[in-house]
């Protein structure tokens, strides 16, 4: 009878290893894969100006810190990591937008973020890109800790960047129905 | 035996009706908190627009948009009034409303009318009679900083003193539009204005002479050396150049060579050359070469 109660003991610590191990790994298997957005650039069609090898690699990695660092902004409430990538208009909508979400207690979280951009203008002076983003990401809001909004959103952006000392910065981010 | 056997018979009975009583009250309060919105299909930035919504009850209904959060009490069943200050900023919003679920509806609001514009020119200073030497960018935006992305002609006007203004209309594209044109040919202020109805943009582009197009010099020993100068010096449109232009004087003397950089002071370059030979002199200023000048030695 003894021996028969430490099988069954020993079947059900053995039976539940896995459902252990699996328990643990959620919060791994829940986290997002890869938080970086993934942003593309086709500067084929650009006009007046045709965009240098140079600006198009900085613009890309500008475009690209720009939108983990709203994300990491809206998630945590701060503006701190916007760092400096948003300037003017686009500066005070991200502020506002933050500020307005800690007022009320929210936050989001845009995960999964796919960016395909196109240039579509770059201005005779070099001082001037207007950018299409046609971007996919999940968004997730929160109120304190209750999902009241989740899913897969493609939002199409119109972007205005202009350079700055080291860096391309956004100076107009605006979504719209459609191109 | 027949109590003990009915007893488990009403209870069930009891059990069954519960059931259905709970399901009925479960179908109520759903039915309530069914709260399906109807965004506005058509809002403009900084006007009134309102929410439909379904169901009975009281709920928190919340607004995402780019830069703002609204969260608030409504009553399921009524309209949502949005008032102009909170739908401002153009862009796709999110209307939720939670009341045990959630629910929610994305819509656009899209820019008002051109109230201002982002007009960039350049250069601050271009030399005169350049092809395609000064351009601009124009971008129409509303009154709340938008970009307004529909397509809107925006007319540019140059005016320069002493000459025949130009004027040309552009319809933006995709928000923006831009002109280039060539430099005039006198020297002075180029006016640059764009305007879009009654929403006007001026800049300054400062036309300046072009490079000197005549070097001619002119001199004569005295007991100090030999005082050269130029004529006024100007560019092929007869302007003249500006102050600090620099004009290099050289004289030969016999093997010896020396050079003297002068600026150009009031449309003249003066200098002073020692030597007490026979000397031949030149002048040049950029890619101009000056006449020659012959000066017989001291006696």
């Amino acid at each position: 009878m003894r021996s028969l109660l430490q099988k069954l003991r020993n079947k059900t610590v053995w039976g539940a290893a896995p459902v252990i191990l699996l328990l643990a790994a959620l919060p791994l298997l829940s986290a997002p894969t890869d938080p970086a957005p993934d942003v593309t650039l086709d500067s084929a069609k650009a006009s007046p100006r045709s965009v240098e090898p140079l600006t198009q690699r900085s613009v890309l990695r500008d475009y690209r810190f720009a939108w983990s660092n709203l994300a990491q902004a809206v998630e945590s409430n701060s503006t701190q990591p916007l760092n400096g990538l948003f300037v003017g208009t686009a500066n005070t909508w991200v502020t506002d937008a933050v500020e307005s979400q800690r007022r009320n207690g929210l936050t989001s979280r845009y995960s999964n973020q796919r960016h395909h951009l196109q240039a579509v203008f770059y201005a005779p002076e070099g001082d001037l890109i207007e950018l299409r983003d046609s971007a996919e990401y999940d968004l997730e809001i929160l109120d304190g800790g209750k999902t009241i909004h989740n899913e897969h959103a493609r939002v199409n952006y119109v972007v205005l960047m202009t350079p700055a000392a080291d860096r391309w910065v956004i100076r107009q981010m605006q979504s719209v129905a459609q191109f | 035996m027949s109590s003990l056997t009915n007893i488990p018979c009403r209870s069930r009975r009891v059990q069954r009706i519960g059931f259905i009583l709970l399901l009925s009250a479960f179908a109520v309060v759903a039915l309530a908190q069914d709260g399906s919105l109807r965004p506005p299909s058509s809002a403009v930035a900084g006007q009134a627009a309102s929410i439909g919504t379904s169901g009975s009850g009281s709920a928190t209904f919340y607004l995402i948009g780019p830069s703002s959060t609204i969260k608030r009490d409504v009553q399921l069943g009524q309209d949502i009034s949005l008032a102009p200050k909170e739908i401002q900023a153009a862009g796709r919003y999110v209307a939720v409303v939670c009341s045990g679920g959630c629910t929610s509806a994305p819509f656009f609001v899209s820019p008002a009318k051109p109230a201002s514009m982002i007009f960039l020119v350049h250069p601050s200073r271009a030399p005169v009679a350049q092809n395609d030497v000064v351009s601009g960018v124009a971008v129409p935006l509303d009154e709340y900083q938008n970009v307004v992305l529909a397509p809107t002609a925006i007319e540019f006007q140059l005016a320069a003193k002493g000459s025949a203004g130009s004027s040309r209309t552009i319809e933006a594209k995709d928000g923006v539009a831009w002109f280039r044109t060539s430099s005039g040919k006198s020297a002075g202020p180029l006016q640059v204005e764009a305007s879009i109805n009654d929403v006007t943009a001026r800049r300054v582009v400062q036309q300046v002479a072009s490079d000197p197009c005549h070097l001619r010099i002119k001199g004569e020993r005295t007991p100090k050396g030999i005082m050269v100068e130029t004529d006024p010096v100007r560019d092929c449109s007869g302007n003249p150049v500006p102050d600090g232009t620099i004009v290099t004087f050289t004289a030969k003397d016999g093997d010896e060579t020396s050079t003297v950089d002068a600026p150009v002071k009031q449309d003249v370059a003066r200098a002073r050359i020692v030597a007490k030979g026979p000397v031949v002199i030149s002048a040049a200023s950029g890619v101009v070469m000056g006449n020659e000048l012959r000066i017989g030695g001291q006696e």
